[in-house]
């Protein structure tokens, strides 16, 4: 089951990306694809099928908190749990996430424990796992 | 040349020129203090003022984080290194032992334990190039924060040309063009936490994110 799931990775950073996506795949999550910023997520959220997305928040032209604005105001998308995984440590930020929409936040830097621990929840959760 | 001039050219000169330095400096001053109040730039060099503090301690965060990755990188190869050593003198040792007396060898149970000593190895060195991937981490931290500073800078030299534009003398023979525009800095996030030391709007890790969302239900 786990190794059908679709991940999308969203950070600006490639060196981000690359790191969240071995520990994906070490942890059974196989399918992953990635993009560089909200707008690109977004096309590919609405071109494709994804069973989870795991955001940064801090991008250019579209950020983290407007790409999940943008996926739970989407009908087809808002199923989809979103993960931010941040460096943003502002409790407003944490708490702002999670009333608008975000299955979970972790701050970085963080391991690969937490990102495991947090995703196996999210997809209990959502009755994915 | 007299004795006064070559034993101290400097003081008996600066003590000649003194006032006249003072009134020139004290002119200056006056003249900088009107043109940035002309120009109205006098609240942001205050703010300049508070930034280059906070510049400091994000280069100092840069250094401590890149600093720390190093380390835990070399750490985990002299590691993995180490166990890889293991295993190919382990390697060797059993090889001789197969040559020498295979049926021994397997019945002594020397090829099982081998087999079970590369397995844990292997798994240990997974675990360092694992931590190897996740030092790199400080690359997107770090970035951040850079481009916070050099913002900071760029915002600095803009202000400064426009300074100099503004109070060059009407018969300079150089007219400097205007500055390129700048990218505006966007304080809407804050981007990494430099400083969470007595900062209560701040979350210090991982577990202080789960108690926060914890207590609002989430």
């Amino acid at each position: 089951m786990a190794n059908e799931l679709r991940f999308l990775v969203v950070d600006d950073f490639s060196t981000m990306r690359r790191i969240v996506r071995n520990l994906l795949k070490e942890s059974g999550y196989t399918e992953a694809d990635e993009a560089e910023d909200g707008v690109a997520a977004l096309q590919k959220l609405r071109a494709s099928t994804f069973d989870f997305v795991v955001s940064d928040i801090n991008m250019p032209n579209m950020n983290g908190f407007q790409l999940l604005t943008e996926i739970k105001k989407d009908e087809k998308l808002k199923h989809i749990p979103v993960l931010m995984v941040t460096a943003e440590a502002r409790k407003e930020d944490i708490v702002l996430a999670a009333q608008s929409g975000a299955a979970g936040y972790i701050v970085k830097p963080f391991t690969k424990a937490t990102l495991e621990d947090k995703v196996n929840l999210i997809l209990a959760k959502a009755g994915l796992k | 040349m007299n004795a006064t001039q070559s034993n101290n050219p400097a003081s008996a000169a600066g003590a000649a020129v003194s006032p006249d330095i003072h009134q020139s400096i004290g002119m200056l001053t006056r003249q900088l203090h009107d043109s940035l109040n002309g120009l109205g730039l006098t609240d942001k060099v205050k703010g300049w003022a508070g930034e280059l503090p906070d510049a400091k301690s994000r280069l100092s965060y840069i250094a401590r984080l890149t600093g720390e990755a190093a380390e835990k990188v070399l750490n985990r190869v002299d590691q993995a290194k180490a166990q890889h050593d293991h295993i190919a003198a382990e390697t060797r040792r059993i090889g001789a032992l197969i040559v020498k007396d295979p049926v021994a060898a397997v019945a002594k149970g020397h090829v099982m334990n081998f087999l079970t000593d590369v397995e844990e190895s292997t798994r240990q060195v997974d675990q360092h190039l694992t931590e190897i991937m996740m030092a790199q981490d400080f690359h997107d931290l770090t970035g951040q924060v850079i481009a916070k500073v050099v913002n900071l800078a760029a915002n600095i030299e803009e202000q400064l040309v426009q300074l100099l534009i503004q109070t060059a003398p009407p018969d300079a023979v150089v007219k400097a063009s205007a500055p390129a525009p700048v990218a505006e800095y966007q304080p809407a996030l804050a981007g990494p936490a430099v400083n969470t030391a007595g900062n209560p709007d701040v979350v210090t890790g991982q577990s202080e994110v789960d108690d926060l969302l914890a207590s609002l239900g989430f």
